[in-house]
């Protein structure tokens, strides 16, 4: 049994399956031809900035925040009201000159600094493990479809009995082991956390990439110019790199940019069912989940980390569905 | 298809192993959890073995297959009791039987699943019929646009917000607390509206999609375009015609979606109090409940295998041109 | 005792407040002591021979239970352990000897008789305890409960491999020698073979009427009396007991019995025909119907009684409110919830126990306690409402054994504010004359916890004492850290005395053999004046004696109090008879009514 569509569950592990279709993008090496499409979509460029402002934002947050004077982790007991529970002392959650968004009920941290350091942890974590899996899954689709033979048997076995396993489920319960065994063996907590997700992230996210690269690698050698690579004596090695990947790229983007999304929304969950990043680590999952419980008293607290995020993954699916549409023209709105 | 069927069965087995290994890896020792206040070294040891914790772990992985098709005895001296085939385990944390408590968690996710499946499959595909119609123009950016943000939200997000606003703030239905439709089909109705809802939400996005793109890609085919010269009117040719080409990758996403949640929805069961199989798996995890952990995992997996055999048997009905190998 | 465990929670939505204590293998109820005096009628409100008939205003209805937890952790008398839960069960359907009356204030920790007749005869020396069982007492099948009922019930506690979590004073108290390994002889009533069941036979004797229960005890105990308040003190009919299956289904002695208990989803209790309101002073059983709902999302708890809409205006809860509904309820007096909110005291401290293994030099404890900014961490959880700063294991609502300890003026060498003293605790770091070792603090997750230990490391890390965070899932905690191979030095816990005295807390958290004896203590100075303390019956000047200890137990800082604890309950606005309970802490199940 194979599967040619990956599942679109939202509800843990096809998170990181879900979106890449079963488009089929051979032969698609006119990279001038979808960039002009990109262009012409106005939503995507628009989606486009915000992605790249963003991404400035987060590699630079430690001196856009240094220099407003504030830090994500300094507790300040000073703008919380000890008698109403700890919430923040004004309106609008503590919105002030000192706290631009505001501060975080119960400790008083500046909510402003924890989303921008929050940005890089979703993005560091997100983008490392789509990194893995675009490496792994390429690596072992190409491998897989080339070899043949008992060894994609194998593969083929391998995927099927983790796409068999309930992701979510899987996850949760392993937490507490894996995360120790990476603190044994000289991780810090909060780097034991961060490894544990992405190598998780990578195990259950690599195995869809692996059958679309397969599938596109199989088809591909049916091509004139790689049986004429074949058919010229050319080393393997050579048709893989200079004559397959070239034509791989197309669906590699297109998972990416649709993977991207989709584990920046798994963190939020991880955090939200308390595995995810620890504390005093900020992320955006974290912060969200944290402020749905304020939502009646603190609607502000609420409304700032859930915006940004969704706004952020929006903008990657916006994008994301671009690009499908730029690089697959028979989808596409534009032909 | 016989092959295909071993195949399965084949994963389900290294599935159970994977599983028992990986959860024997737990910190938690479980013995040591069956264990209170006073506890002992002693009495660590004779509930060690009193679970069967005291064998090899291949031991315990045959007990445990043994068990599930002609049953095992558990405990010792006068507190013994029989675990009948099939037996799943006994959950020492819940004090029962794990067989069970499946069997009354499963009719509650059973509902879940197929309830959200119909309301984000249906109103899907119709979307993206109706996307495709309204190719290049504001009708489908609105369509595909809108059907975005709700997947673009974290699934916790989505229903914890509406258990917020439309139980507890405007109080337009009562809190969700599972009764099962025959008993009391209003309430159930009442209580399972909005997990249904906040399922289909994150799910819809995908479907929409999906269904634009395949039919784009038929609308293009030979034989529609001929349909269509014909005069036959546009929708007996999306019906006819296009949409059944069309269907095959649907359907697969459908069967796959909808075994992955009849595993257990974890957080919508969490959210909505649903005491489904995934809220059962959650709490097994947290009291670090081995058999019970062992079980959801297992039938998780028997869904998903199941669905990919049932998804290629449909492949045949559908598409006369896929050929069973 | 312990508190409620926030189990559920880790993951979704997580718990409740400040409540985290989670004594995983706590103690039990705080009860009172008071006298012996109060040995009339239970609860004033109570009016009349046959409560349910009587008081027809307020008798019918369904009491709701809102919970988070999927299930009770144990309903099997001889396991319960957790303070709410015993007030539930023994509210509705364990009867014991003597229970707690049904009152508010220091009324509450006072005791009245249940099956027994009074309140107890003790021996001279305090060594033997007889209770007699009123007549007409029953279990749900209509049988007489007699004593061998109540005997064959004790006997179940010492089957440590099934029962398991429950309180265990039948075994340290009761007259049975112990084993080579200090384990008792008797082993239980499910073990045949190599086990002394004259030992327990001689413990425990029966009158020939089956009426008259004595208790022979290994120590001299003033105040066995409240220890039978304890359901595993409760009659168990040895016919219907299943070991390991008894904790789904319990026989009933009480005005309910279980009609449905669907794990996950709910509890429904319904009236017990075959209860005799004339053998039961204690409990008035309004309501016709008690239902426990099971699984739900803590905020959605806290949200409901706000609304107070439809079943939920007879609503009551476990677990007290939220911090972030604090600000709801309790601002500027809504007219809303003043008559139907209360905020009070809880039985518990919250402490840091040291793990003096890990920590042995007693300097270097007291550098760990000057460092830790306590403002900080009442402020996380929750403000004012989470209770005040506390200067010892012992509560000022323990009374009799209160007494400032003067732990923070001086007994760890200076004056320390509650925000912490980095500079006190480098110099005495310096003094102990060893580098300071990294240490691990251990606390169950949650996302306030997580933020209190972000406080508690940077507060070590202004004092140079590097600390890693070790988050243990809620539910395994206890299960964890009273595993010494897996403590860490630091550990996050709560204890609240098991009745009132100062016995039940100082032995228990420092004694060598006590149950939660997280810092690992073994002082045999120490050890010798808890025995003293323990063996002495004269309650005034074990009062005084309790004190010191406590006070010797800050000054060695094994244990840093971070908090007396408050707890905060909102009720449904047709819930008749809602206070907090101080015996537990909890709500007065048993005496809850629905208004008309």
């Amino acid at each position: 049994m194979s599967l040619t569509v990956e599942p679109g569950s939202a509800e843990g592990a096809a998170l990181l399956g879900n979106g890449a279709s079963s488009g089929d993008f051979a032969g698609l090496s006119l990279r001038a031809l979808a960039w002009r499409r990109l262009r012409r979509d106005k939503a995507a460029m628009v989606a486009m900035v915000f992605l790249l402002l963003v991404a400035f934002i987060a590699i630079f947050t430690p001196w856009i925040v240094g220099l407003m004077g504030l830090d994500p982790y300094s507790f300040d007991q000073e703008a919380l009201d000890p008698a109403l529970g700890s919430i923040p002392l004004g309106p609008w959650g503590g919105i002030s000159w000192d706290h631009p968004l505001g501060v975080e009920p119960l400790t008083g941290r500046d909510i402003f600094a924890r989303l921008l350091y929050g940005a890089r942890v979703s993005l560091f974590i997100a983008s490392t493990s789509v990194l893995f899996i675009v490496i792994i899954g390429t690596t072992v689709g190409i491998v897989a479809a080339y070899k043949g033979g008992w060894l994609d048997t194998l593969i083929g076995r391998l995927t099927d009995l983790i796409l068999a396993f309930p992701f979510l489920l899987i996850l949760i319960a392993l937490s507490p082991v894996l995360t120790q065994r990476l603190e044994a063996i000289g991780f810090s907590p909060e780097w034991a956390r961060f490894g544990y997700i992405i190598i998780v992230f990578v195990v259950f996210g690599w195995p869809y990439l692996a059958r679309l690269i397969r599938g596109q690698v199989l088809s591909l050698r049916e091509r004139e110019f790689v049986e004429a690579a074949v058919a010229t004596g050319a080393p393997t090695r050579r048709i893989l790199f200079k004559e397959m990947l070239p034509n791989l790229w197309a669906p590699i983007i297109v998972y990416a940019t649709i993977s991207l999304p989709t584990l920046i929304a798994a963190e939020a969950v991880l955090s939200y069912l308390g595995v995810g990043i620890i504390e005093p680590t900020p992320s955006w999952g974290k912060m969200l989940s944290d402020s749905v419980r304020y939502f009646v008293i603190i609607p502000s607290y609420l409304f700032i980390p859930g915006t940004v995020l969704f706004l952020v993954v929006y903008s990657f699916n916006v994008f994301g569905d671009a690009i499908r549409d730029a690089l697959d023209p028979r989808g596409s709105r534009n032909n | 298809m016989i092959r295909r069927i071993l195949t399965g069965i084949l994963i389900l087995i290294l599935l159970s192993m994977v599983t028992f290994l990986l959860f024997n890896a737990l910190p938690a020792d479980p013995a040591a959890l069956t264990c209170g206040k006073s506890c002992n070294p002693q009495v660590i040891a004779a509930n060690r073995v009193r679970l069967g914790l005291d064998q090899p772990l291949y031991m315990q992985y045959v007990e445990f297959v043994k068990g599930i098709f002609f049953g095992r005895t558990y405990g010792s001296g006068t507190a013994t009791f029989e675990c009948d085939a099939p037996c799943l385990g006994y959950s020492f944390r819940k004090g029962e039987q794990v067989t069970p408590l499946i069997l009354k968690a499963l009719p509650v996710t059973i509902w879940l699943s197929l309830g959200a499946f119909l309301l984000w499959l249906i109103p899907g595909v119709l979307l993206g019929i109706y996307a495709s119609r309204r190719r290049g123009r504001w009708q489908e950016r609105v369509t595909l646009g809108s059907a975005l943000v709700g997947y673009s939200f974290p699934s916790f997000f989505i229903g914890l917000l509406l258990l917020f606003f439309v139980v507890i703030r405007w109080q337009w239905l009562p809190y969700p607390s599972y009764i099962s439709p025959f008993e009391n089909p209003v309430q159930f109705l009442q209580t399972m509206v909005l997990p249904w809802l906040t399922l289909a939400l994150v799910y819809m996005a995908f479907y929409i999609r999906l269904t634009r793109n395949q039919l784009l890609e038929t609308y293009s085919e030979d034989y529609i375009r001929t349909a269509r010269a014909k005069g036959l009117k546009e929708g007996v040719v999306i019906r006819k015609h296009a949409l059944r080409a069309g269907l095959t990758p649907i359907v697969t996403a459908a069967g796959l979606d909808l075994a992955g949640l009849l595993g257990g929805a974890i957080i919508t069961e969490s959210i909505f109090s649903l005491p489904g199989v995934g809220r059962l798996a959650v709490d097994a995890v947290i009291d670090a409940d081995l058999a019970v952990i062992t079980a959801t995992v297992l039938l998780a997996g028997t869904f998903i295998i199941t669905a990919n055999i049932v998804v290629d048997l449909l492949y045949a009905v559908i598409d006369p041109r896929v050929r069973l190998a | 005792m312990r508190t409620k465990s926030m189990r559920g929670l880790g993951l979704v939505a997580v718990v409740a407040s400040g409540a985290l204590v989670l004594a995983g293998c706590g103690s039990s109820d705080d009860g009172g002591t008071a006298s012996d005096t109060a040995s009339e009628s239970a609860s004033e409100s109570t009016g009349g021979e046959d409560p349910a008939a009587a008081d027809g205003g307020n008798a019918g209805g369904t009491i709701n239970v809102l919970t988070l937890e999927e299930q009770f952790l144990h309903i099997d008398p001889q396991r319960v352990y957790t303070g709410v839960d015993l007030a539930f069960l023994n509210g509705y359907m364990q009867r014991t000897l003597t229970a707690y009356k049904f009152a508010e204030g220091a009324e509450g920790v006072t005791i009245v008789p249940d099956m027994a007749t009074d309140l107890g005869t003790p021996n001279a020396d305090g060594t033997q305890w007889s209770f007699t069982i009123r007549d007409g007492v029953t279990f749900e099948d209509g049988s007489e409960v007699g004593c061998a009922d109540v005997k064959y019930g004790v006997s179940r506690t010492f089957a440590q491999d099934v029962i398991t979590d429950g309180p265990t004073y039948a075994i340290s108290l009761l007259d049975i020698p112990t084993d080579a390994d200090g384990a008792s002889v008797y082993k239980g009533p499910y073990v045949t073979e190599g086990n002394d069941m004259a030992a327990f036979d001689a413990a425990i004797t029966c009158s020939d009427d089956n009426k008259t229960i004595t208790f022979n005890l290994s120590r001299p105990s003033g105040d066995f009396n409240y220890t039978v308040t304890l359901t595993a003190f409760s009659p168990v009919p040895a016919a219907a007991d299943t070991g390991e299956g008894y904790d789904n289904a319990p026989v009933s002695s009480g005005p309910y019995k279980i009609s449905e208990y669907t794990k996950g989803q709910k509890m429904v209790l319904v009236r017990n025909e075959n209860w005799n309101p004339d053998s039961d002073d204690y409990r008035p059983a309004y309501p016709d119907q008690i239902v426990v709902q099971f699984a739900l999302d803590p905020s959605a708890i806290d949200q409901r009684l706000i609304a107070d809409a439809g079943d939920d205006q007879t609503a009551v809860t476990f677990a007290g409110l939220t911090p972030e509904s604090l600000a709801t309820v309790f601002a500027g007096g809504d007219p809303r919830f003043t008559e139907r909110s209360v905020d009070g005291l809880d039985p518990y401290v919250r402490y840091l126990a040291i793990n003096t293994q890990k920590v042995p030099n007693q300097k270097q404890r007291q550098a760990i306690a000057v460092a830790i900014n306590r403002g900080e961490l009442i402020t996380i959880a929750g403000g004012d409402f989470a209770g005040s700063e506390g200067d010892g294991v012992i509560k000022p609502n323990l009374a009799t054994d209160y007494e400032a300890s003067g732990m923070w003026d001086g007994l760890l060498g200076g004056t320390v504010p509650s925000e912490g003293d980095p500079e006190l605790a480098k110099k005495l770091i310096a003094e102990s004359g060893e580098p300071m070792p990294a240490i691990t603090y251990d606390y169950p997750q949650t996302p306030t916890n997580d933020k209190a230990a972000a406080s508690i490391q940077a507060a070590l890390a202004a004092a140079g004492i590097e600390c890693k965070l070790n988050a243990i899932e809620a539910g395994q905690y206890y299960g964890v850290v009273l595993d010494p191979e897996q403590e860490g030095a630091l550990v996050s816990a709560g204890w609240g005395p098991d009745w009132q005295n100062a016995s039940t807390v100082i032995p228990e958290l420092f004694g060598v053999n006590g149950g939660f004896n997280l810092s690992r203590v073994d002082d045999p100075a120490f050890e010798e004046m808890v025995q003293a303390a323990l063996a002495n019956t004269d309650r005034a000047s074990q009062a005084a004696e309790w004190k010191e200890l406590n006070k010797y137990a800050m000054e060695q800082a094994w244990a840093i109090p971070t908090r007396f604890g408050k707890i905060q309950y909102l009720w449904g606005s047709k819930v008749g008879n809602a206070y907090l309970w101080d015996a537990y802490g909890s709500f007065p199940f048993g005496e809850l009514y629905v208004a008309q």
